[in-house]
C-alpha cells in the first residue's frame, strides 16, 4: 500500500539565484532541442501512421510543479496528481486516455498520454510527458471514433492514470489487459513505447543539464524563462486586445446523428494586463461525438501561439504568461461536456476553435487575418477481412483548401495543422487492399480573392475487398467564409459509385458503409475563402491558375471578372474592367467577412444543394445542462481573484 | 610519375591540391568565378601545373567537387522541366505531401516554391500498374504521343517520367521513353524507376524531376570544362563527388547529376576522415564551421554515415547523401536582442561577404560571431600569412550594442555571451548527428575546419564531451583532399516488401546477386579492376507497420547459407541501440534491398614527419597576447603552426595561426602535434 511517505521529495525552486541572462539563454535552447529530440525518438520509432507520417503527437518538458517549460499544450500534471496515492518513484511510467481525467488535455480517448516523472539524485525535477494518436483503442468500430457515439463508453478503452511501469518494472499484466481490448494490440505496443522512449529522450537531457549547471541554476533558470514569457506576454495583450469586447462566431455543420448547426461563439476583452476569453452564447454540447473538452492550458496556448507568431517567434512557449489569460467555458456546452459525453470526433470543433479565435482576435484589423480553410481533419477508415482471413484497417486524414493569406493564396489541397502529411499512394496500395484511382484538387473549389482561397481535394479510392468505411467531414452545410472582397471556399462532398454505375451521396459523417470489390468512393474536401477583392487580382495570377488547371475560364469570369480574347488565354483588358467595374457595382462595398449565404437559406435547399436531408435543431440534453454564461464568468473571477470592475 | 588533382569549388574561394607519387605537393587557392566556375578551375590548373613544373598532359587524375547542381537549385536557374505521370496524378507536385510547417498557423507564413515541373507543363498518361507489378492499364501510346509532341513543342527542355508502382516495375516508364526516343532521338529523359526505384511516388517524382531539372546545366559544364582541360592539353578523364563521398565519372555526373547535389559538404567530411583515420580516430564527428553555415556530420568506423534522403532549398531529396546536419549559424551570423524579451539571440540573419563582419572594416556595424571572436582575443588583429588585418575597434563597438541592450557589464562579457550562445548551438547540432541517432559524442573525436571551425571546435567539444579536437593542417584544404581521396561509388537497389518470415531466402540471395551483378557490371563498364572493386549488400529494415527504415549490412551467402534469421537478429540490436527497445513479437519487415559497389583509389601520401620530438614549442611562439575568458583578462601566447614539428605540445591559452586558419586552445587544454602535423587537443 501507499503511503504519504510514497509521496517524491519536489525539487524547491531557489528564489535566490540570478541566472545570468546567457546561461538563461544556454537553457532555453537546451530544452528546445530536448523537445525536439523527444519527437525525433517518437517519429522513427512509432508505427501508426497518424503519429508517424501525420505526426499527431505532442511532447512537453515540465518543472517540479507540473508547470510547462518547453511544449506545445499546457499544464494539466497538477491537477492530474492530485489526489494520486500510488507514489512516484523513479522509472515510473504513467498512462492515461481520459480527457476528463487530465483537464482535456488530451481530447478523446484515442490520444494515449505518458508522463515519467524526472528526479535528479532523490529529488523530482520534473516531469517529461507526450501523448499520441492511437489508430486503434477498442470499442466497437475500428479507428474507436464511431460517428454515432452518445457517450464515451463507446468509443473504446478509457485508461484513467495508472502505472504501467513501474521502478523500471513493466506492469505486465495491467498492460496484458489494456492490449486485450485492441484490434491491432501490437501496433499500441509499440507506439506506447515509443511515446515512453520520447520522454526518456526529454528526462536524459534534463538531467544532463542539472548536471552541467547545477540542480539549482537550472531550476532558478526555468522559473525565470516562465518569467520572462509573462512579461513578453503582457506587453502583446496590451497590444493586441482590446478593452472594448468583440466577438466572432462560426457553426459546425452537424454532429453525426442529424442534429445541427452547432454555434461556436467566442468573445474577447481585456481589463489592465488581463485578458478574457469568454465561451459564453456556444451552443449546448451535442449528441453526437463532436464535443470538445477544452483545455483551458491548451486554449491558452493556442492563444499564446497566434500572438507571439507575429513578434518574437523565438520565445519559448511556456506556462509562464498562463496568470494573464482568463478563460469562460460554460459547463454543458459544446467546448466543456460533461462526462459522458462522447468526444471522438472532436477535430471539427478544433479546427473552428482557431476560425473563430482568428476571427475574434482579429476583427478590428481583418487585413491582418487570413480567411478561413477546410475546417476539419476529414478522415476515411477502411477495415474489413481479407481473402487469407487476415484483418486490415487503413485510416487516412486528408486535407483541403488553406485560406487565402496576406502573404499569398491558400495552398491547394494542404494541411492546416502543422507537419501532417498526406499518405503515399504506394504506400496504401502496397498494405490494404485499395487502388488510388485518382488524387488531385478540385477545380475551382477555392474562394476567388486577391489571394485566392485554396483548392480542396479529391481521392478516388476503390476498394479491393469487401468491407466497412467510415467518413468524417464538415463543411457539407456551411461555407469557410472569405474576408474584405473574397468570397467563400466550397463545401465538401462524398459520393460512392457502385461497380453498376449506381451512386449514393454520403454524408459527411458516417459509419459502416459497406462497400464491395469495385466500388469507389469520391471523397472531396472543402476549399478555402478567399482574402480581399478578387476583382483586383491581377490578371496574369488568374491566366496562370487558368493554364494550370485550378481555375476554370467560367470562374476566371465570374469570379474575377476577367475576360478572354476568344479562345485564347489571353486578357482582353478593356472588356475585364468593363466586367469588373459591372461586378463591383452589382456587389457594392465589400464586406469584412463574406459567409455566403445565410444559414436558414443553407438549411431551405440543403436536400435541393447537396442531396442530403438537413440536420434538425438540436434538442437539450437532460443529463447535461447549459450553465448560464455570467455565473461561468463569476466563477472564473473569483478562482483568478479578478473582481468585477462594474462591482466597483 | 604519377599525378593526381583534387579541385573544390567553394562560393568564395577554388582550392586546388596536387598530390605526386613520390610525394610532392603543391596547392592553389584562387578566388571563385561563380557566373562561369570552370574560369577559377582553369586559371587555378595552369598554375598549379607551372608550380609544379609540369604540364597539364602529365596530370593521371582529376577529381572535382562542384557546386553546379546544389547553385541551379538554389537559385531556381535549371532547365524547363515536362513531367508525365499516372491518369489522375497530375498534380502530385503540386500537392506534394500536403505539408505546413510549424509550430500552430504556420501556415499563415509558408512560403511556397514551384515545383521543379510546372503544373502547365505536366501530362498524364493513360497506363497503370498495380503495387505488385501487374498491368491494369496498359500505355496508350497515341495519347502518349499526342502528349509528349505538344510538351516539348511548347519548349521542355527534358522531360521526366514518374508513374506510380514504378518502383515495383518499370515496365511503363521504359515504354513512354522509348516513344520519346523513337519521336525525338537524344532527348534528355530521366525515368523515376532508373534515379529511385524506391516507394513513394512524390519523393521519387520529385527527385527525377530534380535531376532533369539540373542535368543541362550540369551536362554543359562537365562538357566545357572537359573540352577546356582538352584543349590544355589533358588527357585524364573527369570524376565528380558525389553527395555520399563517392566519385562518379562525368558522363554518369551528366546523366544523373541528382547524385552530386550535395558535392561540396561531402568533400569535406571525406577529407576529414581520411586524415582523422591516419591519425587513428576512425569515429569523428565532423565540425565544417563557416561564414554564413556550419555542418556536421558523423563518421563511425571509418565510414560516414549515408543518408537516405537530404533537403536542399524547400525540397526533400530521396538521394544518398552523408548525413550533414547544417544550422544557419556561422562566424557571419548576427547577434540580436528583441526588444520585448530582452533575450539575446544569434543568428540567422548573417553579415554575408558584404558588408561582412565589422572587424572586416568594410562597412559592417552589426556584431557578428566574428567580432566577438577579436573581441575577447581569439582572432588576434593580424594573421601570420594572412591577406588582411582586422579593425579591433569596429568590433568592440559592434559588440558594445549588445552589452548596451542587456547590461551585461562589458563589451567583453557580452563577446564572452555571444560566443557560448553559438556554441551551444553548435553543440546542438552535433547531438542532432550523434545523440539523436543513438551514439554517444563523448566516443568520438572532434575534427574541425572550414573558416571558423578551430577557431570554436575547443569550445563546443567542452560541452559534447568529443575529444581529441583535431585540427588538420591547412584546414581549407580538406574539400580538395576530399576529392582526391573518395571512392568510386553507386547503388542498386530494388524495394522487396516483405516481413521476414513471409521473405523466401533463395529469392533474397537471388535479387542480391542480382544487384551485385549489376554493381560488377558498373565497375567493369568504368574501368575499375577486380583487385580494387567491392561490393557490399544491405537490407532496409523497419518493424512492420513502422515509416522509417533503418539498413542493415548483409550478403547473398550468409542469407543462402543461414536463412534470414541473423538478419532478424541484427535489425533488432540497431533497433533497440537507436531507439532503445525492440519489439520481440513484432514482426521485422525488408523494405528495399540494395548493393552498393565501391571502386578504390590510390590514396595520396600525407605528410609525414617523425614521431617522439620534444615537446617544447617555444620556438614557435611568435608572440605575447592576450585573452579574455570567463571574465577575466589572461595572459596567452601566439604560435606560429609552420613552426610546429610532431611532438610539440601548445599548452593553453594559445592562439595557433596559419595561412588560412586560426585555432584556439582554451586554459586547462593543450594540443599535441601528432606525426601528421595535426593538432591533437585534449585535456592538459
Amino acid at each position: 500500500m501507499a503511503t504519504t511517505a510514497d509521496k517524491p521529495k519536489i525539487a524547491e525552486i531557489p528564489t535566490g539565484i540570478k541566472v545570468d541572462p546567457v546561461t538563461l539563454d544556454i537553457i532555453e535552447g537546451a530544452l528546445k532541442s530536448a523537445r525536439y529530440e523527444m519527437d525525433a525518438v517518437l517519429f522513427r520509432s512509432a508505427m501508426s501512421p497518424v503519429i508517424r507520417e501525420q505526426h499527431d503527437e505532442f511532447p512537453m518538458l515540465t518543472d517540479p510543479r507540473g508547470r510547462m517549460v518547453v511544449g506545445q499544450f499546457g499544464a494539466y500534471i497538477t491537477e492530474m496528481m492530485e489526489g494520486w496515492d500510488r507514489g512516484v518513484y523513479p522509472g515510473d511510467v504513467i498512462l492515461t486516455s481520459d480527457p476528463f481525467k487530465c483537464s482535456g488535455s488530451i481530447s478523446h480517448t484515442n490520444d494515449w498520454l505518458v508522463l515519467v516523472p524526472i528526479f535528479y539524485k532523490d529529488e523530482l525535477i520534473g516531469w517529461a510527458s507526450q501523448f499520441g494518436h492511437q489508430m486503434d483503442c477498442g470499442g466497437p468500430l475500428p479507428g474507436s471514433l464511431p460517428t454515432g457515439a452518445k457517450t464515451i463508453y463507446e468509443e473504446g478503452l478509457i485508461i484513467p492514470p495508472i502505472k504501467v511501469v513501474e521502478k523500471g518494472e513493466i506492469q505486465h499484466d495491467v498492460l496484458n489487459l489494456i492490449l486485450n481490448n485492441m484490434r491491432i494490440p501490437e501496433m499500441n505496443r509499440a507506439d506506447l513505447f515509443a511515446i515512453v522512449a520520447g520522454c526518456r529522450a526529454g528526462e536524459k537531457r534534463v538531467i544532463g543539464l542539472c548536471e552541467r549547471f547545477g540542480k539549482e541554476t537550472y531550476l532558478a533558470a526555468l522559473q525565470q524563462l516562465l518569467d520572462r514569457t509573462h512579461e513578453a506576454m503582457k506587453t502583446l495583450i496590451q497590444f493586441a486586445i482590446p478593452e472594448q469586447p468583440q466577438y466572432f462566431e462560426d457553426y459546425i455543420d452537424d454532429d453525426g446523428l442529424g442534429n445541427g448547426p452547432f454555434k461556436m461563439k467566442l468573445t474577447i476583452w481585456r481589463e489592465g494586463d488581463h485578458a478574457f476569453f469568454d465561451w459564453t452564447g456556444t451552443d449546448p454540447q451535442a449528441l453526437g461525438p463532436i464535443n470538445f473538452y477544452l483545455s483551458e492550458g491548451m486554449f491558452k496556448m493556442f492563444i499564446g501561439i497566434y500572438l507571439i507568431m507575429v513578434n518574437d517567434p523565438q520565445i519559448l512557449f511556456n506556462d509562464g504568461f498562463y496568470p494573464l489569460l482568463h478563460i469562460v467555458l460554460p459547463e454543458g456546452s459544446l467546448v466543456r461536456p460533461r462526462f459522458p459525453s462522447a468526444l471522438g470526433c472532436r477535430t471539427h470543433a478544433l479546427a473552428r476553435m482557431f476560425d473563430v479565435l482568428g476571427g475574434a482576435l482579429l476583427k478590428q484589423a481583418p487585413e491582418l487575418n487570413a480567411a478561413s480553410g477546410y475546417g476539419t481533419s476529414p478522415y476515411m477508415l477502411y477495415s474489413g477481412w481479407n481473402t487469407k482471413g487476415d484483418f486490415f484497417y487503413s485510416m487516412e486524414i486528408l486535407y483541403g483548401g488553406i485560406p487565402g493569406r496576406p502573404v499569398g493564396d491558400g495552398m491547394d489541397g494542404h494541411s492546416w495543422w502543422p507537419l501532417f502529411e498526406n499518405i503515399p499512394t504506394e504506400y496504401l496500395e502496397a498494405y490494404y487492399p485499395m487502388r488510388i484511382d485518382s488524387y488531385t484538387t478540385v477545380i475551382d473549389t477555392g474562394g476567388a480573392g486577391f489571394n485566392r482561397g485554396g483548392n480542396g481535394v479529391e481521392k478516388r479510392y476503390i476498394y479491393l475487398e469487401p468491407g466497412e468505411v467510415s467518413i468524417h467531414d464538415d463543411r457539407w452545410l456551411t461555407r469557410p467564409w472569405g474576408v474584405l472582397g473574397g468570397e467563400p471556399g466550397e463545401r465538401s462532398k462524398k459520393l460512392l459509385v457502385r461497380t453498376d454505375g449506381t451512386t449514393e451521396k454520403l454524408p459527411s459523417k458516417c459509419d459502416n458503409v459497406h462497400v464491395e470489390p469495385g466500388d469507389m468512393l469520391v471523397y472531396q474536401t472543402a476549399g478555402g475563402g478567399g482574402w480581399k477583392d478578387r476583382l483586383v487580382r491581377e490578371p496574369e495570377r488568374v491566366v496562370r491558375d487558368v493554364k494550370f488547371g485550378l481555375v476554370s475560364r467560367e470562374k476566371a469570369t465570374s469570379g474575377y471578372g476577367v475576360i478572354f480574347k476568344g479562345d485564347t488565354l489571353e486578357v482582353d483588358a478593356a472588356a475585364t474592367a468593363a466586367e469588373r467595374a459591372r461586378q463591383s457595382e452589382v456587389r457594392g462595398p465589400v464586406e469584412n467577412f463574406s459567409y455566403g449565404p445565410p444559414l436558414e437559406e443553407l438549411l431551405a435547399n440543403c436536400l435541393a444543394e447537396t442531396g442530403l436531408q438537413p440536420p434538425k435543431k438540436a434538442t437539450q440534453l437532460r443529463w447535461s445542462p447549459l450553465q448560464d454564461g455570467a455565473e461561468a464568468l463569476a466563477l472564473v473571477r473569483a478562482k483568478d481573484n479578478l473582481p468585477d470592475p462594474a462591482a466597483k | 610519375m604519377a599525378y593526381r588533382l583534387g579541385v573544390d569549388v567553394g562560393g568564395t574561394f577554388t582550392d586546388l591540391y596536387l598530390v605526386s607519387d613520390d610525394g610532392k605537393r603543391f596547392r592553389v587557392k584562387t578566388p571563385s568565378t561563380p557566373a562561369d566556375p570552370s574560369q577559377a578551375v582553369l586559371t587555378g590548373v595552369k598554375r598549379i601545373c607551372s608550380e609544379a613544373g609540369i604540364t597539364v598532359a602529365d596530370l593521371d587524375n582529376f577529381m572535382h567537387g562542384t557546386t553546379v547542381a546544389t547553385n541551379a537549385v538554389l537559385e531556381s536557374k535549371g532547365a524547363r522541366v515536362g513531367l508525365l505521370t499516372t491518369l489522375g496524378f497530375k498534380q502530385i507536385l503540386h500537392l506534394a505531401r500536403s505539408q505546413t510547417p510549424g509550430p500552430l498557423a504556420g501556415w499563415l507564413i509558408m512560403i511556397k516554391p514551384d515545383p521543379p515541373a510546372l503544373l502547365s507543363d505536366t501530362a498524364e498518361i493513360v497506363e497503370r500498374m498495380d503495387a505488385r507489378g501487374n498491368t491494369i492499364t496498359a500505355v496508350d501510346t497515341a495519347k502518349a504521343e499526342a502528349s509528349i509532341r505538344a510538351l516539348v513543342e511548347d519548349g521542355v527542355e527534358t522531360l521526366t517520367i514518374g508513374f506510380i508502382n514504378s518502383y515495383i516495375s518499370s515496365k511503363h516508364e521504359e515504354e513512354v521513353a522509348e516513344i520519346i526516343e523513337r519521336m525525338y532521338p537524344g532527348f534528355p529523359v530521366t525515368l523515376s524507376s532508373h534515379v529511385l526505384p524506391e516507394f513513394r511516388e512524390y519523393e521519387r517524382t520529385l527527385t527525377a524531376c530534380m535531376n532533369s531539372y539540373v542535368r543541362p546545366k550540369v551536362q554543359s559544364y562537365v562538357d566545357h570544362l572537359s573540352s577546356e582541360l582538352k584543349a590544355l592539353g589533358a588527357t585524364c578523364e573527369i570524376n565528380i563527388l558525389r553527395s555520399d563521398a563517392g566519385l562518379m565519372t562525368a558522363r554518369e555526373a551528366g546523366r544523373n547529376p541528382i547524385y552530386g547535389v550535395l558535392s561540396g559538404p561531402s568533400g569535406g567530411v571525406a577529407g576529414a576522415l581520411y586524415v582523422s583515420t591516419r591519425a587513428g580516430f576512425p569515429n569523428i564527428l565532423t565540425f565544417d564551421m563557416g561564414g554564413t553555415s556550419t555542418d556536421v556530420a558523423l563518421c563511425q568506423d571509418g565510414a560516414p554515415s549515408i543518408g537516405r534522403e537530404t533537403s536542399i532549398s524547400h525540397f526533400r531529396l530521396r538521394v544518398p547523401a552523408v548525413d550533414v546536419h547544417t544550422v544557419g549559424a556561422g562566424g557571419g551570423s548576427i547577434a540580436h536582442v528583441p526588444e520585448l524579451t530582452k533575450a539575446l539571440r544569434v543568428g540567422p540573419e548573417s553579415a554575408g561577404a558584404v558588408p561582412g563582419p565589422a572587424a572586416y572594416g568594410r562597412g559592417g556595424t552589426l556584431p557578428a560571431v566574428t567580432d566577438a571572436n577579436v573581441v575577447v582575443g581569439h582572432l588576434p588583429s593580424s594573421l601570420i600569412g594572412g591577406e588582411m588585418t582586422l579593425d579591433v575597434a569596429a568590433a568592440h563597438a559592434a559588440v558594445k550594442t549588445i552589452d548596451d541592450a542587456m547590461n551585461l557589464g562589458s563589451t567583453e562579457n557580452a563577446a564572452e555571451g555571444m560566443l557560448a550562445i553559438v556554441n551551444e548551438n553548435m553543440a546542438g547540432a552535433l547531438r542532432v548527428v550523434s545523440v539523436q541517432r543513438g551514439h554517444d559524442p563523448r566516443d568520438f573525436a572532434l575534427v574541425a575546419y572550414g573558416g571558423a571551425g578551430p577557431l570554436h571546435a575547443n569550445a563546443v567539444a567542452e560541452i559534447i564531451g568529443s575529444f581529441p579536437v583535431l585540427i588538420p593542417p591547412a584546414p581549407g584544404l580538406l574539400c580538395a583532399l576530399g576529392d582526391l581521396v573518395a571512392d568510386f561509388r553507386d547503388e542498386f537497389a530494388r524495394t522487396y516488401i516483405r516481413v521476414i518470415e513471409e521473405a523466401d531466402s533463395t529469392e533474397v540471395a537471388t535479387i542480391l546477386d542480382g544487384l551485385g551483378a549489376r554493381a560488377k557490371k558498373w565497375l567493369d563498364d568504368e574501368g575499375i579492376g577486380q583487385d580494387v572493386g567491392r561490393v557490399t549488400y544491405n537490407a532496409d529494415m523497419r518493424y512492420h507497420g513502422q515509416g522509417y527504415e533503418i539498413p542493415v549490412a548483409i550478403t547473398p551467402d550468409e542469407v543462402r547459407n543461414k536463412g534470414l534469421g541473423d538478419l532478424d537478429e541484427r535489425f533488432n540490436q540497431l533497433h533497440e541501440q537507436l531507439y532503445g527497445f525492440r519489439m520481440p513479437k513484432t514482426r521485422a519487415e525488408i523494405v528495399n534491398l540494395r548493393a552498393v559497389g565501391f571502386g578504390s583509389v590510390e590514396k595520396p601520401e600525407l605528410p609525414e614527419g617523425v614521431d617522439g620530438g620534444s615537446a617544447d614549442s617555444s620556438h614557435a611562439i611568435a608572440s605575447d597576447h592576450t585573452m579574455i575568458h570567463k571574465g577575466q583578462r589572461i595572459a596567452a601566447k601566439i604560435y606560429d603552426r609552420a613552426k610546429l614539428v610532431p611532438g610539440n605540445v601548445v599548452p593553453g591559452p594559445a592562439v595557433v595561426t596559419e595561412f588560412d586558419s586560426t585555432t584556439v586552445i582554451l586554459p586547462g587544454y593543450s594540443a599535441k602535434v601528432d606525426k601528421f602535423f595535426n593538432l591533437l587537443i585534449n585535456k592538459a
